[in-house]
C-alpha cells in the first residue's frame, strides 16, 4: 500500500473545509458582541422594531450617556477597580511567597498541603457561601471593600499559587545558588533573581486574578448589597432585571464593562495563555 | 533544601485559605444539624430533601452538566484540531476564539438574553426569516426549550477553554508519530483516532473533571436568564441554595443542601485530584 499521497485536489479541499470552519468559528465566537455592540448605538425605535435593523440607521451615543451619567454604573466601576485591583495585588503578594515555598523547600506535610490549595480553587461556591457570609457578618466585613477583597482570595489565590509553582521550578536553581553563595539572603534571591526571571508567570497570574475578580458574580451578589461597593456584574444585573429592561443601556453597560477586560486579555494573551498552559506544554 | 523555612514562606497564603476555606466547610457542617438556637437536629436534611422543588433542581443540575460538557469538549477538541493546522491567520483567529471564554458571565447572560428576546431578538427573526421556525420562539419561557438554550450558551462560553488546553497537548505530541503514521499510510482521520485523540486524552480527562466541577459551580448564566425559572425548569442546587440562604433566611437548611451537594463534589474533586498528577500541567 502506497503512502498517502497529498494530491493538489486534496490540498484545495484541506484549505476549503478549514477556510469553512474558521469562518463559523469567528462568527460563532464574535457575532453576539457584534449584535452587544450594534445594540447599544440604537434609539429605543430601533431597538423594538419588527423585522429588526441590522445596522442602526441614527447611530446615538445616548445609551452610553444614560450608563454615564444616569446609572450608578461609574461608581460600580470604581468598585470594581478597587475590588479586582485589591485582591489582584493581595492574592499575588500571598502566591509569591507560598509558590517559592513549594517550589524551592521540602518540608513536612508539603504534598498534602499541595493538596489542600488544589482542592480549594475546585470547591463548590455555593457549598460555603453560608457561612461565608456568617464569617463576614461576625468580623463586620459585609458591605465592605476588604470584604469582597478578602473573599476573592478564595477563588484568585489556589491557581495563583499553582501557576507561580510551576513557573519558579522552571528557574534553574542554580542561578539562586550562585547568588547565595555571593552573600544574598532568602528574600534577597526570590526579589532579585528569581522574580525578575518569572515576569511572563507573574503577568499571567496578574492578568488571571484581575479578570476572574472583574467577572465575578455570586459572592458580590451575596456580600455586596449596598450600592457604595456594589460591583459591575451586580450593576448590570440590576439594569437588567427591572420590570421594563432597558435594552440598549444594557448593552452600552456590557460594553463598557467588557472593554477593559477584553483589551487587558488581548494585550497579554500570549504570557496568559502560556502560563495556563504552560505545564501541558512542558510535560 | 530542607527545614522550617520553607513553612514560613508559606504561611501566610494557608491562613488565609483555612479562614476562607476549611473553616466555612466545617461550619457548614455545623450549622447543617444545628437548628437555630443552635441545639441538634435531624430536621434540616429531612426539610431540605423534601419540597418536590430539591428533587427537580437535582435532576436539572445533571441534564446541566452532562448536556453542557459533552458539546463542550466535542466542540473544543474539533476547534483544537483546527487551530493545531497550518494556514494563515490562524493566530489571529485562535485568539478571537478566547474571547467568548474572557469576557464577564453576566455580559454573555444578558447580550444573549437579548438575542434569545422573543418579540425583538435577532436569532428570532433569522430563524422566522429562514424560514426555519413558522413564528416566533418564547426561548427562554417554553419549559422544554429553556434548558437547552441555557447549554448552549454554556457551551459557548467553555468551549474555547477546552480548545486551549487541547490545543495545548495536541502541540506537545512529538511530530514524528504523525510521521510514522504517515508512512503506514495513515489519512486525516486515522490520524486523529489512532495518534492525537490517544495522545490528548489526559489533557480531556482532567478538562472534562474540571467542567464537571465548573458546571456545579455555575450560577451566573441561569440565574441573570431565568433565574431558574419558569417553573423551576432551570432550577438547579447552586441557585436553590442560594435562595434558600438569601431569600428565605433559611440557613440552616441551605447547609444540609450545601452539605450533601459538597459530598457529591468533594467525590469528584477526589477522582480528579488522583487523576491530574499523571497530566501535568493540566491542573487547573
Amino acid at each position: 500500500m502506497s503512502a498517502a499521497v497529498i494530491t493538489p485536489g486534496r490540498r484545495t479541499l484541506a484549505y476549503v473545509v478549514i477556510g469553512v470552519a474558521s469562518l463559523v468559528l469567528v462568527v460563532v465566537c464574535l457575532f453576539p458582541f457584534a449584535w452587544m455592540a450594534l445594540s447599544s448605538i440604537k434609539k429605543v425605535n430601533e431597538l423594538y422594531t419588527v423585522p429588526p435593523h441590522w445596522l442602526p440607521n441614527e447611530p446615538t451615543l445616548l445609551n452610553y450617556a444614560t450608563v454615564l451619567f444616569k446609572s450608578n454604573i461609574p461608581r460600580y466601576f470604581l468598585n470594581s477597580i478597587i475590588i479586582s485591583g485589591g485582591s489582584t495585588a493581595l492574592a499575588l503578594v500571598l502566591a509569591i511567597f507560598a509558590s517559592y515555598g513549594f517550589a524551592r523547600f521540602e518540608f513536612r506535610g508539603k504534598p498534602w498541603l499541595q493538596s489542600f490549595v488544589l482542592i480549594g480553587q475546585l470547591l463548590p461556591t455555593a457549598a460555603i457561601i453560608v457561612p461565608l457570609f456568617i464569617t463576614l457578618r461576625w468580623l463586620g466585613l459585609v458591605n465592605t471593600y476588604w470584604g469582597l477583597i478578602l473573599v476573592y482570595m478564595i477563588i484568585t489565590l489556589p491557581l495563583s499559587v499553582w501557576m507561580l509553582t510551576s513557573y519558579f521550578r522552571a528557574i534553574p536553581v542554580e542561578l539562586e545558588e550562585a547568588a547565595i553563595i555571593d552573600g544574598a539572603s532568602r528574600l534577597g534571591v526570590l526579589f532579585r533573581v528569581t522574580l525578575p526571571l518569572s515576569l511572563p508567570g507573574l503577568v499571567a497570574v496578574l492578568v488571571y486574578a484581575f479578570v476572574t475578580t472583574w467577572n465575578e458574580f455570586i459572592f458580590a451578589l451575596c456580600f455586596a448589597t449596598d450600592s457604595t461597593v456594589k460591583t459591575l456584574p451586580i450593576g448590570l444585573a440590576e439594569f437588567s432585571t427591572e420590570f421594563n429592561t432597558d435594552w440598549g443601556g444594557v448593552m452600552a453597560a456590557s460594553m463598557v464593562m467588557t472593554v477593559p477586560v477584553a483589551l487587558l486579555f488581548l494585550l497579554f494573551q500570549r504570557m496568559f495563555v502560556g502560563g495556563l498552559t504552560a505545564g501541558a506544554t512542558k510535560g | 533544601m530542607k527545614g522550617r523555612v520553607g513553612l514560613y514562606f508559606i504561611l501566610p497564603a494557608m491562613l488565609v485559605l483555612v479562614l476562607l476555606i476549611a473553616y466555612p466547610v466545617v461550619y457548614t457542617g455545623y450549622l447543617s444539624v444545628t437548628d437555630p438556637k443552635g441545639a441538634l437536629t435531624g430536621k434540616n436534611f429531612v426539610n431540605a430533601l423534601r419540597p418536590a422543588v430539591t428533587k427537580q433542581a437535582i435532576f436539572n443540575t445533571i441534564y446541566w452538566v452532562l448536556g453542557s460538557i459533552v458539546f463542550q469538549v466535542v466542540l473544543g477538541t474539533l476547534t483544537a484540531i483546527l487551530l493545531n493546522q497550518q494556514f494563515p491567520g490562524r493566530s489571529i483567529i485562535r485568539s478571537i476564539t478566547l474571547i467568548p471564554w474572557v469576557v464577564p458571565g453576566i455580559v454573555a447572560a444578558t447580550t444573549w438574553a437579548w438575542m434569545f428576546h422573543t418579540e425583538f431578538g435577532i436569532i428570532n427573526y433569522m430563524l422566522t426569516s429562514a424560514d426555519v421556525i413558522p413564528s416566533p420562539i418564547g426561548w427562554l419561557t417554553d419549559r422544554n426549550l429553556v434548558m437547552p438554550v441555557l447549554i448552549a450558551v454554556n457551551v459557548w462560553k467553555l468551549f474555547p477553554f477546552v480548545a486551549i488546553m487541547v490545543l495545548a497537548g495536541l502541540q506537545a505530541i512529538p511530530a514524528d508519530l504523525y510521521e510514522a503514521a504517515k508512512v503506514d499510510g495513515a489519512r486525516f482521520w486515522d490520524e486523529v483516532w489512532f495518534v492525537t485523540l490517544p495522545q490528548v486524552r489526559p489533557v480531556l480527562v482532567a478538562v472534562t473533571l474540571l467542567l464537571v466541577i465548573w458546571g456545579l459551580n455555575s450560577i451566573t448564566l441561569i440565574y441573570a436568564m431565568t433565574g431558574g425559572g419558569p417553573a423551576n425548569r432551570t432550577m438547579i442546587t447552586p441557585i436553590q441554595i442560594f435562595h434558600l440562604a438569601f431569600d428565605s433566611f433559611q440557613f440552616n437548611q441551605a447547609a444540609a443542601l450545601s452539605v450533601m451537594f459538597f459530598a457529591v463534589a468533594i467525590v469528584i474533586v477526589a477522582v480528579y485530584v488522583r487523576i491530574v498528577p499523571q497530566t501535568p500541567g493540566a491542573a487547573k
